[in-house]
């Protein structure tokens, strides 16, 4: 049986959630812990559910439907004018999924968080319904709505819980990136917003429902205008260059499972709103648009890579191959056929899972070692096989190694590519030679070798870690292994969206 | 047993390692039992699969092109479809006799080499993986799950390598393995997806099929072929590539015996063996690989010569053995390169289980500190001894065969053939030279001689199986002893390609070869073991040579300055760059704008009443003329 609750509740229940533990006191430490713990774990089983209830052979787009009014026929509102319309397809099931997963990873890794956990883990659940309701919405104002309730929270949770960073050459405070990355975020909404507004405009329908928008074929001049407005407002919050820099900064500022919610789903909402509003929207400007795209998201993945590969900090390391790997995306949606752009989603949710479960270790390591400074460690193996362990998986299943999702996804960009732009392609997959280099330079340098006495202290995982990087671990493998029942829903819905050869 | 279950052989060492990476902490004896297992039921798999191959070999003629079985693993509808499947023919059988032979025999040896080792259980495991790997590689009937296989093979080696972890240079020589081959990686998946941009299809037979019919680009086709060459070059460490199988000697014995005999580096001589056809295709592809195979036989030959430690001695050997591997594919002559591969598994297992064996009882592995080990280990020494002669060449024993195969198919090509000659006794000379510094000779350090003793059944019975096998495996060339042993036809159909009568045996050649094996073996005896000033003098005038080839003619340092100097240089560049430029002016740079925008501006709240009628009356007569110019 089919839904459209399923939807609904993956975004009411974060938000009761976040409301009913305002009435928490805040000194039952340990009961919001479980408090929160459960609620991540429900949402993962939503998310779940929802994923696999989704219908293969179903002959509409949109499954889980269901709409409720709220305003029509008002000025220049006509019918369906905005409405909470939600409703998935095989690319939003994905998300979803990877939300669900985050999620609960993210909820057990916060566990560990002592101070004002209670506001954490309201502004914590208020982000994720926001994530949820962008993946889906099927009308452009709650997708809007959503997508700047998914952008907010961050700016606190990374001010008050974050951790600054100084190095001998530049130093980075938490407020400082945390303001970067809130104001860079909405600058860019900014343009969506204004995109958004134009295409209501355009149709002249009143209404604010995509599938009805879908319908309209737009003006060929007003849509290689607009589509850019998309392209750059949602590329942005998808680390596009030269507008990167607020996810080194941020994710590194943030703690541990705030960076891994942001880079782990937050980066995927401006992917998904290139999908969404961008190509699905205006399919000719998107072919328009798209050989400026490729050529971005190749600098990103090279430009990314080669800079982790200079970075003596663990995290900074991490959120600069985010930015190298969000650029398959950009390269797998810039191709416009559907091989890439199937790739690119699947991209999309095999990063979210590898680059999580590499915060989470980077964080499980600087809680206890309060240094993330690469060239400070050595031999960890010996005190921390488990960390070692897990840590090594991200870092294998981010050079694509086959048998790990990055591999899949990131062979079936590379075909996407070299259909149309073999250089590019070979670049491409140049860069994910340059991601061994600095994955196995760290490994060797940190992991490895003869300890140091001064880590004697450290513990392995703690077992909410443990659990939080296996679920993490169990779907790198499964879609590595397995990639038919991802495949098999996003494809179906890629091969749907116009313009798609 | 039906050749079209071969599938299942990869599968069955594969679960291996899934029960011992999940449940070995509680398995018993930390489930080595599973392993060694697993792959003894997969050998004997393997046997059934070749009994059913060559029976329809004899049924269906030498048309028989094989048996394929494959299951679809990822569709995007109407554009992709990526099939996993197997594809079992003559090469895969000798392939699959080669790995799943030596896995038992290493994995045996580890029973008893690597006892009480901290990570015994997980060592178990990998060793499956990499196996299971390597297996479904062989089998592999499309490129696509080639390359899965493939890098599998990559990180399981890199495990292997890295396995004592707690030491800097194991640490050092696994990433360097791993991403010396990884860059060969990058030209095969190319030109896997170029050949697949061309044909629309991995699978192996038909891309060669589809290419023969003209259907590639002759730009395509020629930078494809140099593409998946350059991924063949990094696994089989061929000149340039080389540097990463020396250093690849800190994993344990077995592991090299492992690598080196059967799952990592004959993987590029089985990539070239298979895609043979696409580089005959293109003009000069066939010089490429022989060129390449010449130069690093010789160039490995010289820097073996001069190398201490025994396990490097040998890795020199291995790179010795592969490039003359490649000479023969660059003749045209796959099925010389087989037999060679064949023997070699042998022959290069036992020399390295031999040395395990000897560092297993001493715990030095340095010639220098060795010697006089035969009376104390009379097993490994006898062993020892067939295995290098085997490597030198000498006649009768497996490597004779193989080796004179690969010359007579130069025989045609006299540079090639003279090259290849001049490096023979040069082989010989350093195999005589470990022998006798090892085993021979008075020992160097009496105390660790003292306690030097041959080690439990599990690792001399690998040895003497192993010696037997470098014994008669050459005269598998001759069919009437593949008859003696139930395969209707020889062996030899099998190892040829299905060509029983592609065995050229020239008497000249033999002779030639034969004199040259015994002029380098004299040349050792004699400087190392007859006059050992001898090296002392030739060291003295040849300084210079000397520090050339035991600095491995300073690619090493080569590549180091590269990486030190120029990539990580960029690297820091691009991030400083990144700091600065990118965000500290552009995106700062935004900021700071719009906050001197909001400096400025606030100038204009005076609070002053006058200052504020003064600007209204400038607005408004501004209005009025502007009113007034757009009327008029």
């Amino acid at each position: 049986m089919q839904s459209g609750y399923i939807l609904l509740a993956t975004i009411a229940v974060p938000l009761f959630a976040a409301v009913a533990l305002l009435f928490v006191p805040s000194r039952h430490k340990d009961a919001i812990r479980a408090f929160s713990v459960a609620v991540g774990f429900a949402l993962f089983g939503l998310s779940l559910y929802a994923f696999f209830a989704y219908q293969l052979s179903q002959v509409e787009q949109y499954q889980f439907d269901m709409r409720w009014m709220w305003i029509e026929n008002v000025g220049i509102l006509g019918e369906n004018g905005i409405t909470l319309h939600l409703g998935i397809d095989g690319i939003g099931a994905a998300m979803l999924l990877l939300t669900g997963i985050v999620t609960f990873a993210g909820t057990l890794i916060s566990a560990k968080i002592d101070y004002r956990n209670k506001d954490y883990f309201i502004l914590l659940f208020l982000l994720v319904a926001g994530v949820f309701g962008v993946f889906a919405s099927l009308d452009l104002f709650f997708w809007f709505f959503f997508y700047e309730l998914a952008v907010l929270p961050m700016y606190l949770l990374i001010a008050v819980w974050g951790s600054s960073s100084v190095f001998s050459t530049f130093a980075r405070t938490k407020e400082y990136s945390a303001m970067k990355l809130t104001m860079v975020l909405v600058g860019a909404s900014v343009l969506i917003f204004i995109g958004i507004f134009a295409v209501f405009v355009e149709a002249g329908l009143g209404t604010f429902d995509l599938p009805t928008l879908y319908e309209v074929e737009f003006d060929e001049n007003f849509q290689k205008i607009i589509f850019p407005l998309f392209m750059l407002g949602c590329g942005v919050l998808a680390g596009l260059w030269p507008f990167h820099t607020w996810s080194p900064d941020g994710h590194v500022a943030a703690p541990t499972a705030v960076s891994m919610l942001h880079a782990g789903v937050l980066m995927k909402l401006g992917a998904f709103g290139i999908i969404r509003l961008g190509m699905q929207l205006l399919p000719e400007g998107a072919e328009f648009w798209m050989p400026v795209l490729i050529i971005l998201g190749t600098i990103n993945v090279l430009y990314g890579a080669i800079s982790a590969m200079a970075q003596t900090d663990f995290k900074y390391m991490v959120g600069y191959s985010s930015v190298s790997h969000m650029g398959y995306v950009l390269m797998g949606l810039a191709t416009m056929n559907a091989v890439g752009v199937n790739g690119a989603v699947l991209q999309m949710f095999s990063h979210g899972v590898m680059t999580a479960l590499m915060f989470a270790m980077v964080g499980s390591l600087y809680d206890q070692a309060h240094t993330r400074e690469l060239a400070a460690f050595g031999g960890l193996v010996k005190r921390m096989p488990h960390f070692v362990a897990f840590f090594s998986i991200a870092g294998l299943a981010s050079l694509g190694l086959p048998g790990f999702s990055g591999f899949v996804a990131e062979f079936n960009i590379f075909l996407g590519v070299f259909r149309t732009y073999p250089a590019l392609g070979a670049l491409g997959i140049l860069g994910a030679a340059i991601t061994a280099v600095y994955i196995l330079r760290m490994m060797a340098r940190a992991f490895f070798g003869p300890e140091n006495d001064k880590w004697e202290s450290l513990q392995d995982l703690s077992r909410v870690e443990y659990a939080g990087g296996a679920v993490l671990i169990a779907f790198i493998i499964l879609m590595g292994v397995y990639p038919s029942p991802f495949v098999d829903r996003i494809a179906d819905s890629v091969l749907r969206i116009p313009g798609i050869g | 047993m039906n050749m079209t279950d071969a599938w299942l052989l990869p599968l069955l060492p594969a679960a291996a390692f899934v029960a011992l990476t999940l449940l070995g902490p509680w398995l018993p004896r930390k489930g080595d039992w599973l392993a060694v297992g697993a792959i003894a039921t997969v050998f004997v798999m393997v046997l059934l699969i070749a009994a059913d191959f060559t029976d329809a070999l004899a049924a269906h003629g030498e048309e028989f092109a094989g048996a394929a079985n494959s299951t679809q693993w990822l569709e995007v509808p109407g554009q992709l479809e990526l099939r996993l499947g197997v594809h079992v023919d003559a090469t895969t059988i000798v392939m699959l006799t080669v790995v799943s032979f030596v896995a038992l025999m290493v994995q045996v040896y580890s029973l008893g080499y690597m006892k009480g080792d901290s990570r015994y259980g997980w060592y178990y495991a990998v060793i499956s993986l990499f196996v299971a790997s390597m297996l479904a590689l062989v089998l592999a009937d499309n490129f696509l799950l080639l390359y899965f296989a493939w890098e599998l093979v990559g990180v399981c080696s890199y495990l292997l390598i890295g396995h004592y972890n707690h030491l800097r240079s194991a640490a050092e020589a696994a990433k360097k393995a791993f991403i010396t081959t990884r860059l060969g990686d990058v030209g095969l998946l190319i030109a896997i997806i170029l050949l697949w941009r061309a044909t629309g299809t991995f699978n192996i037979q038909e891309v060669i099929a589809a290419a023969e019919a003209g259907e590639v680009g002759r730009e395509v086709l020629t930078a494809s072929v140099v593409l998946l060459f350059l991924g063949a070059m990094g696994k089989s460490a061929q000149f340039p590539f080389h540097v990463w199988l020396p250093d690849a000697m800190e994993g344990p014995t077995p592991v090299s015996a492992l690598i080196h005999a059967a799952t990592m580096v004959v993987a590029g001589v089985y990539l070239v063996t298979r895609t043979l056809p696409l580089f005959q295709l293109v003009h000069g592809g066939p010089e490429l690989i022989l060129a390449v195979g010449l130069l690093t036989t010789f160039m490995s030959a010289t820097m073996g010569l001069v190398m201490t430690d025994i396990k490097k001695v040998i890795a020199y050997s291995t790179i010795n053995s592969l490039g003359l591997m490649f000479v023969a594919l660059g003749v045209g002559a796959p099925a010389a390169a087989m037999l060679y591969l064949f023997t070699h598994a042998f022959f290069k297992a036992l020399l390295f289980l031999g040395a395990g064996s000897v560092i297993h009882a001493t715990e030095r592995q340095d010639v220098s500190s060795l010697g006089g080990l035969w009376s104390k280990m009379p097993i490994t020494c006898v062993t020892f001894a067939v295995g290098a002669l085997s490597m030198a060449g000498l006649p009768i024993l497996a490597g004779f065969w193989a080796k004179d195969e690969i010359l007579v198919a130069l025989l045609d090509n006299k540079a090639a053939f003279a090259l290849a000659m001049a490096t023979v006794p040069l082989t010989a000379m350093y195999m005589a030279r470990v022998l006798i510094l090892t085993f021979f000779g008075d020992p160097k350090e009496p105390e660790s001689h003292e306690h030097a003793h041959e080690g439990s059944p599990f690792i001399f019975v690998p040895l003497v199986l192993l010696a037997v096998l470098t014994v008669f495996a050459g005269f598998v060339a001759f069919d009437q002893v593949g008859e003696l042993m139930g395969f209707p036809g020889g062996i030899g159909e099998i190892i040829f390609l299905g060509h029983p009568h592609a065995f050229h045996f020239d008497w000249n050649v033999a002779i030639g070869s034969s004199a040259l094996v015994l002029a380098g073996l004299a040349a050792g005896w004699f400087a190392w073991a007859a006059r050992p000033s001898v090296p002392g003098v030739c060291l003295s005038m040849l300084r210079p040579v000397h520090a050339l080839f035991a600095n491995k003619y300073y690619l090493d340092d080569i590549y180091q300055a590269a990486i030190d100097r120029v990539v990580l240089s960029i690297a820091r560049l691009v991030a400083w760059f990144d700091r600065n430029a990118v965000n500290d002016t552009g995106i700062d740079g935004g900021g700071y704008t719009a906050k001197f925008a909001g400096y400025l501006m606030k100038f204009q709240q005076t609070g002053k009443m006058p200052n504020y009628a003064l600007g209204m009356v400038i607005g408004v007569v501004a209005l009025t003329l502007v009113a007034f110019t757009l009327k008029g």
